[in-house]
């Protein structure tokens, strides 16, 4: 176009985009902030800054009161140690199965495209179609209100995850690889096991991340699939409903309790994001 | 293709086969199939099974409050049809999700674009932008109806202090500033999704490409309607879908803020069949309309996913 002026944009000019630019991140940031910070001082609030007019910023004498409260009065404790349990137990079933599925698509093109979309069809599948039948199935076979029956829902909700980041991922590595392996006398097993497995060790662990986020905020099949047993994290905060206002120093300390392990996992991934939230549609 | 020719060229190797080597050349003609079989099986199990199963509840009569289970026919799926709550849950579901998937793609685009180029600090502030998302939605909500709800929350008071005299919203109630919070509480969540897939995005974009454009003397706003919105389209559509396909099953949100009310005039789609099923225990009429809800969202899911996530030939 105008190629004949050529307009070096002028040093003002730069400097109103880096204000718009800084400005806007940081806008962002007090807009991501703000309500957490707000969620950990009320977890450390005396109950008598609750209702104070102008709202109290920092509590003058912190307490760990609600901590102790939610652990011990709300079975918090109970449902920090079914999350840990849950969750691990997915995390386990899912890669496993996951990663032997990712495998097979990615190396021998098991079933075509079709056995590949099937599975990801799974991942847009609503909770709430499954979740009645499941019910109903759970109580007649036993597994209501159990760890195993979230375990096993879980694992088949968190599959297209592991299936298709490890497919994606297997996809990557050099097909070569097996047949060198092969020619060496390995069975499939063997090429599978001590070729490309190690090799796909860092996908393994980010699909297992995934997977282990999933179950630990997962909070419908909680609600509809426990009562008094299995009751997972998320779904404690069905209890807290109702009673407005007092519990509000409980609810955020168990808040924090959750919060902190999912979020020191995922940030650990953080380099596989990507991937994982469009199921190794897009490289990160 | 190129399987079916690795696998020709073994071939001539399992003529001389032992016994053993013939279990060991059926596990290797099957593996493919035998590494399949459990994820297979579970969803089978655990979705496919409880799919066909939920057909059949919803053509026969499943209420713990009548005893038998009769064959009704499409009565289970007229009354959900009729049913005006039914109607208001659907439009608010699609209200809601586009609502709240425009506003995360308007946020989040100017973010991936701030973001883009390096800076002193960027490593600290991505952690920040992406803890969102290991987030679980109930604890969302749940922090915003501490931050919103009177008397307990600020905002009120933040906004009194703003604006110059006394606000009093009841944020969780009133109508427009209920459906405001849930869409806040949502877009806080999952403006960082739009962020994170548009940044991938962007950051495949050539440099070469914007600095010729520059030497060329192309301003900044041309490059961004002629060069970067036109390449991103595929990413932005993509992240589009993921994030609607997901925003149509809002729950968890609605549960904590709201609970559906006042009335049922915050119900979405999962919130009424979750009423219908959990708390009102007609089995049937919730599982006919969850039918035809995974019929509208198939619908949606074939006309963008299929386009979107064909992988390459590898």
């Amino acid at each position: 176009m105008a190629a004949t002026t050529r307009l070096r944009p002028g040093a003002g000019r730069r400097l109103g985009f880096a204000v718009v630019r800084f400005g806007y991140i940081g806008g962002f940031l007090a807009f991501l902030l703000f309500p957490l910070y707000w969620m950990v001082v009320t977890s450390i609030k005396p109950t008598g800054d609750f209702l104070a007019i102008p709202p109290v910023w920092f509590p003058a004498e912190p307490t760990t009161v609600h901590y102790t409260a939610a652990l011990f009065s709300y079975r918090g404790l109970q449902a920090l140690i079914n999350s840990l349990i849950i969750a691990s137990a997915t995390t386990v079933l899912s890669v496993v199965v996951g990663t032997l599925m990712g495998y097979s698509l990615a190396r021998f093109n098991t079933g075509g495209q079709h056995l590949a979309f099937w599975v990801l069809s799974q991942r847009f599948l609503p909770a709430i179609a499954v979740v009645l039948p499941i019910f109903l199935l759970y109580r007649t076979y036993g597994l209501y209100d159990t760890h195993a029956g979230l375990i096993l829902i879980y694992t088949v909700f968190t599959l297209p995850l592991t299936v298709w980041t490890m497919y994606a991922y297997f996809r990557q590595l050099p097909k070569e690889l097996d047949d060198a392996a092969r020619v060496d006398g390995c069975t499939r097993f063997q090429a599978l096991w001590d070729v490309d497995l190690p090799l796909a060790a860092p996908g393994i662990v980010a699909a297992g991340v995934f997977a282990f986020v999933f179950a630990w905020t997962e909070f419908f099949f909680a609600l509809n699939l426990t009562s008094q047993h299995a009751f997972t994290l998320p779904s404690i905060f069905r209890s807290f409903l109702g009673f407005q206002g007092a519990q509000y120093g409980e609810s955020s300390a168990l808040t924090v309790i959750s919060l902190v392990p999912s979020i020191a996992l995922g940030l650990l991934v953080q380099r596989h994001l990507v991937r994982g939230l469009t199921l190794g549609a897009l490289q990160g | 293709m190129a399987d079916g020719a690795g696998l020709n060229g073994v071939a001539p190797r399992r003529a001389v086969a032992t016994w053993r080597g013939g279990v060991s050349s059926w596990t290797d003609r099957y593996f493919g199939v035998l590494l399949v079989l459990p994820a297979v099986l579970l969803i089978l199990a655990l979705s496919i099974y409880p799919l066909v199963y939920s057909l059949w509840v919803s053509f026969v009569n499943y209420d713990f409050q009548i005893p038998g289970h009769a064959f009704v026919g499409w009565l289970n799926f007229q009354e959900v049809v009729a049913d005006p709550v039914a109607r208001a849950s659907l439009a608010n579901t699609a209200i809601l999700s586009a609502a709240v998937v425009v506003l995360e793609l308007a946020l989040g685009l100017p973010l991936a674009m701030a973001m883009l180029k390096p800076f002193r600090g960027r490593g600290m502030i991505m952690p920040i932008l992406l803890m969102p998302l290991f987030m679980s939605p109930v604890i969302v909500g749940q922090f915003w109806s501490l931050l919103l709800q009177r008397p307990f929350g600020p905002t009120d008071y933040l906004l009194g202090r703003l604006v110059g005299h006394p606000v009093t919203i009841s944020w969780l109630t009133e109508t427009p500033w209920k459906f405001v919070s849930i869409i806040l509480a949502d877009v806080w969540q999952w403006t960082p999704f739009m962020f994170v897939i548009l940044l991938a995005g962007l950051t495949a974009i050539s440099h070469e490409l914007y600095e010729a454009a520059d030497l060329d003397g192309v301003t900044p706003m041309q490059s961004l309607y002629h060069m970067t919105l036109p390449l991103l389209a595929p990413i932005i559509l993509l992240a589009v879908t993921f994030r609607l396909l997901d925003a149509v099953k809002l729950f968890d949100v609605i549960y904590v803020m709201t609970g559906g009310g006042p009335g049922t005039s915050t119900y979405t789609a999962s919130f009424y069949l979750y009423q219908t099923g959990f708390q009102e225990f007609h089995l049937s009429q919730a599982t006919a309309g969850s039918w035809i809800f995974l019929a509208l969202i198939t619908l949606v899911i074939m006309a963008l996913v299929r386009r979107l996530l064909r992988p390459e030939a590898a």
